[in-house]
Order: structure tokens, then sequence, then C-alpha cells
């Protein structure tokens, strides 16, 4: 019968191995919502946000919405053209489209969709986003910019005018050094366990009024990735909801899992790999499996 | 006064010529940076510089107490420098990691080179993979490595790039070894013996994904430490072996593979220092390794990092 202390640094060294052999560095901090257990390996390092920005952003929206603040069901038109930069939603689009603001959250959210969160950031105000990670109580979270300053830091410090240019260009030596995104030091940035306690208090219904949470769950619910954190919790009955983040080498994912039996766990799960590759399958995986080897330690009695 | 920090800020506002940008290099707000030009002025009993409200230049004084505020600050530094080497017992010497497969001949020649070059110094050589040189590097534990990438190398600086085409080592008696070049494809069915992920898990990995990605999908990978083990598995038929160019052994052949796949991407890397004399240490050690990486390793410096293509998908693209 091995000592508590025994079983942790046991699940600590199974998800730091886990990692490894995925070719990532990783941080994580996983903890039950309702006791408080953790579980936390380099649980308190600065990490790179990438998307993740969208959750404190969504929050501080909903918190500007119950204050009254905005109107959440406002309609923005955006002209065709003028879009941040991104794989998804409205970026995508090539007409012009009337939405809501709290419809524009909602693909910020469920599809990381970066020319919506750009708007929502525009109505609330980045001092807004940072003034309300200060008041939940989240040290280590700042957000500097919106989606659009970041790619044109990307394209300034790789001297390269798509996307693509820095990805191609990645290799070169001294590249990701010099690309500020990528450094937490030097772009929005938090840590594992200032986002889970970010996740507990949407899902404790402290972040914002009850309504409010409740409309944040069902977004972060509606999230359509299926690689990271979802895959490592394949059970018809557990809801997995979430928000990734991805920038070049950088994948994260933050969520919440929960079991018919009523527990609830705030996972959040950083990592940077060693590979310049754009199509990594095993460093998404091991964000699922890294959080199921936490959740599961979590689930001992 | 510290006269020491006044002095640093006076250089670089001098370097900056701008209050503001200077402030912020310096970690610092306008106002308190000002006060203290102000201070170091009525200190010196000078005008450092001319303020306008255009622009910011030095005055005369100022332009020759620049030099000397350099000097100070460089002498300052390597009081620093020199006291945390002694006290971590370092003076005159550079610590350097190297791959343990790099080959006794090249140790030896880098050793000699190196004592050639640098008769003063000695030279401690760790033999440890890329992963612990980086994170020894990180610790302050190394001055210098010879990595292969990919690998994390922030805040660390690189020597130049050399690339080493990668090869198969066959039995000589199979017949793949009666032709001049391998396709990887080839190599089906055969068990994969390379050096342990441990010592360099960017390049393994890499390694694996273009093996797999050309039509060799090894059924078991054997990690070698050490090239004569690998040479022994292949010498038992056991498995083939991707290594750089290696002299025919009684049994063994080397064949290049077609199209030159997998390149092995070397460099020297080390820690910045700031102190003057242990960087030129670090600086006469990194250029004597990559010379004899290039003479003895058959390593080729690579121009440019190969041009990759990327092709976007949604879950991996911008900000996803």
């Amino acid at each position: 019968m091995s000592a508590p202390g025994e079983l942790r640094t046991d699940v600590h060294a199974r998800i730091e191995a886990a990692f490894r052999d995925a070719g990532v560095t990783g941080f994580l901090h996983a903890t039950d919502i309702d006791t408080g257990r953790q579980v936390a390996v380099h649980a308190d390092e600065p990490v790179v946000l990438a998307s993740v920005f969208k959750v404190p952003l969504l929050v501080a929206f909903h918190r500007q919405a119950a204050e009254g603040l905005l109107d959440p069901t406002e309609p923005v038109t955006l002209p065709p053209g003028d879009r941040t930069t991104g794989p998804t939603g409205v970026s995508v689009l090539l007409d012009e489209v009337r939405m809501s603001l709290r419809d524009l959250a909602c693909f910020m959210i469920t599809v990381s969709d970066n020319t919506a969160a750009d708007v929502v950031l525009d109505r609330v105000g980045l001092e807004a986003v940072n003034a309300t990670a200060a008041d939940l109580g989240l040290p280590g979270t700042a957000v500097d910019g919106s989606g659009r300053d970041l790619l044109d830091s990307l394209f300034t410090d790789a001297r390269a005018s798509t996307f693509g240019e820095v990805w191609a260009r990645l290799d070169e030596p001294g590249m990701l050094d010099r690309l500020r995104a990528l450094d937490p030091l030097r772009t929005s940035h938090s840590t594992p366990r200032d986002m889970t306690r970010l996740l507990g208090l949407i899902w404790r219904d402290e972040a914002a009024p009850p309504a409010e949470c409740a409309a944040m769950r069902r977004l972060l619910g509606l999230q359509v990735w299926p690689h990271r954190l979802s895959s490592g919790f394949p059970y018809d009955d557990v809801v997995v909801s979430g928000k990734t983040g991805t920038l070049l080498t950088i994948r994260n994912e933050i969520g919440v899992v929960e079991y018919p039996d009523g527990g609830r766990y705030a996972v959040a799960v950083f990592t940077r790999s060693l590979l310049p590759i754009a199509v990594l399958p095993q460093a998404d995986a091991v964000i699922g499996t890294a959080a199921r080897l936490a959740v599961e330690w979590l689930r001992r009695p | 006064m510290n006269l020491v920090g006044h002095l640093n800020c006076f250089v670089v506002v001098a370097e900056e010529l701008h209050f503001g940008r200077a402030a912020e290099r310096l970690g610092i707000a306008q106002p308190p940076l000002s006060q203290r030009i102000q201070r170091l002025e009525k200190e010196l009993g000078v005008r450092l510089f001319d303020r306008s409200s255009r622009k910011v230049e030095l005055t005369a004084p100022g332009r020759l107490l620049l030099e000397e505020a350099r000097e100070i600050l460089v002498r300052v530094d390597r009081v620093y420098s020199v006291a945390e080497r002694a006290r971590l017992g370092e003076v005159g010497a550079v610590r350097a990691g190297l791959p343990s497969d790099l080959g006794g001949p090249i140790v030896a020649a880098l050793i000699a080179a190196f004592r050639e070059q640098r008769p003063d110094l000695r030279l401690e050589l760790r033999e440890t993979g890329t992963a612990e040189q980086i994170r020894a590097l990180g610790e302050g534990a190394l001055d210098a490595g010879i990595v292969r990438h990919p690998c994390d190398t922030r805040d660390l600086e690189l020597g130049p790039m050399l690339g080493q085409p990668v090869g198969v080592l066959l039995p000589a008696s199979s017949r793949l070894a009666a032709s001049a070049e391998v396709h990887l494809a080839d190599l089906a069915g055969h068990d994969l013996a390379v050096f342990p992920r441990d010592e360099a898990p960017g390049a393994y990995d890499e390694l694996l994904a273009t093996c797999r990605r050309h039509g060799y999908a090894p059924p078991a990978v054997h990690q070698a430490r050490h090239p004569q083990f690998a040479l022994g598995l292949v010498l038992a038929g056991t498995a083939v072996a991707l290594v750089p160019r290696t002299e025919d052994a009684a049994g063994a052949t080397w064949r290049p593979l077609l199209g030159e796949p997998i390149t092995w991407r070397t460099s020297c890397v080390w820690r910045p220092s700031r102190d003057p004399d242990q960087a030129r240490a670090i600086a006469d050690f990194t250029a004597v390794a990559t010379a004899v990486l290039r003479r003895e390793a058959g390593m080729a410096p690579l121009d440019a990092a190969p041009a990759r293509r990327v092709v976007q998908r949604p879950a991996s693209g911008f900000l996803a």
C-alpha cells in the first residue's frame, strides 16, 4: 500500500513521461472543482496563452453584460475584406456579416474565430480584460493585444508577410528566439493554475452572475475540436468543455471534464513542441492523455 | 548616490537619445529617469544632454564622459562575472558537452586543436546528449556544447549549422548492399538501430517520421548509445543502422540513401557571457569545434534552412 505522497509523485512522473514521449514540454494543472484537490506539473510557470486568451475575454464580456455596460444582443455589421486572419468562422467568410455580439462570442469560443474575438475585444477593451483577471485573483495572467496585434508581431519578428512563410522559416537558427509571440514574457500569458482557477469560478457561478456563467459553460461545451482534451476522455457519458490555444509550436487546451457521478475537474494543459511541424497528432493527443492521468488520479478515493 | 546605476542610465539615454525609449529599456518610468540624469549632471557639474522639445542630444562634455562611463560599466560587469566564476570554481576553463557518438578520433582532434589555440585554458569535456546539454547550459553547468537539431535553443547562441547526410549500415551480405544507393522503403521489414531518443528527442522524432513517410516503418527500434553497439546489431543481422558515412568494417557496408532524405543538423551552442575573457574563450572553443567537425566528421555548412512547405489546416492554423 503506497502513501498518498508516493502516488502523487507517481502521477507527476507519468504525466512528465507522457509529455516527453510526445516530444513536448508540458505544463499542467488539474483540480477537483468541488474539493480543491489538485495535480500540478510546472503549474506556476508562465505559459503562452495563444487563443486561450479568449476565455478571460469571454468572462470580461459577460461581466460587462451583467453590469449593463454592453448589450450582448446588439447587432454588429462586419464588412467583407477587413477581417483578422484566422482559419475558421467569420475570418474565412467572403461577404458582409451581421451578427449579435454574443453570437460573435459564440464563434470566438466554439471555433476560435479570430475576427469575432477581435470585435468582442474592441468592445470590451484590453484594460477591462486585465482588470477582470486581476479582480478574479489571476496574478499570473495578462492579455497584451488582439489577434491582429499578435499576427503583426509575428510578421515583424519573422520578417515574413504570410503565416505560411512564418511556418516555413521556423527552422532557421534563432527564429524561435526572435518571435515575441512564443515568449510568455513578451506576449499574452498566464499559468496553468490561474486558468483552472478561472474555470472553477465559471463552473461554481463565481466569475459572474449565475445566468452569465451558465451561458459561458454552454459555449465552452459547444467547442468543436476533438483532438486534444476531448481525445483523453472517449466516454459517451462524460462532458468535456474547453478552449484550445494554437500558435506554431504552442498547443494548449483548458477545460472542464464532468463525470455522471457529479465529479467535475478543471484542467489546463499548455505545451510547446520540439519539432517545428504543424501537423503533430501526438502533441495534440498528449493534452488529452495528460489530462486523463491527472483526472483519474483526482478521482481515486 | 549610486554612481554606477546613474552612469548606466546616462549610457542608455545616450544610446537611445530619447528618454521614453531609454526608460523602456531600463524598465523604469520616465520621470525617475529624468531625475537621475539631473542628479548626475549636478554631481558632475556639467550638462550631459541638450534637451529641446523635439530631440535629445549629447553635449560636448557628455560625449567625453560617455566613453569613460562605458568603460566603468564594462569593468563593473567583469567584477561580477569574475566573482561568479571564482565562486563556481570555473576560472580559466571552458566546460563543453559533446554527443557520445562523436567518435574517438574527432574528440582527440578537438582537444588537440583547442590546446594549440588556447594553451592557457583548461578544457573540460563531458559526454552528453543534446537534451542534457541544453538543460546544463540553461543551469550554467556548461559553457558550450555540440547539439543535434531541432532542439530548444532559446536564450542560447548558435554557431554555423552543419549538415551530415545519413545513410544505412547493412550487413555486407545483404542483397541491398549490392546497389550503390538504398531507398528507405527497401529497408521495410528490418529492425532499426539508431541513437537513443533521450540523447536528442527532436532529431530522433524527425528521423523516425521521415522513415515512415518514405515507406519504412521499422518493426522494432533498438536504441544504441554507442556506434559499436549499433554495428554489433548490424553484424548479427538483427537490424540495420541509420548513421552518417562510416568506414566499411569487416562484415558491414555503408550505403547512402537515395535522395538524401535524412540530414543530421549539428551546431555549436553556447551561453552568452558578459565577461569578455570568458566570451573569448567560448568563441575560441566553438570556432575550433566547428572547424574540427567540418574537417574530421564530414559535416558541411548548410547555408539556409531547407525551404519547407507548410499547408494550413484549420486545427493547426493561426490562433485556432
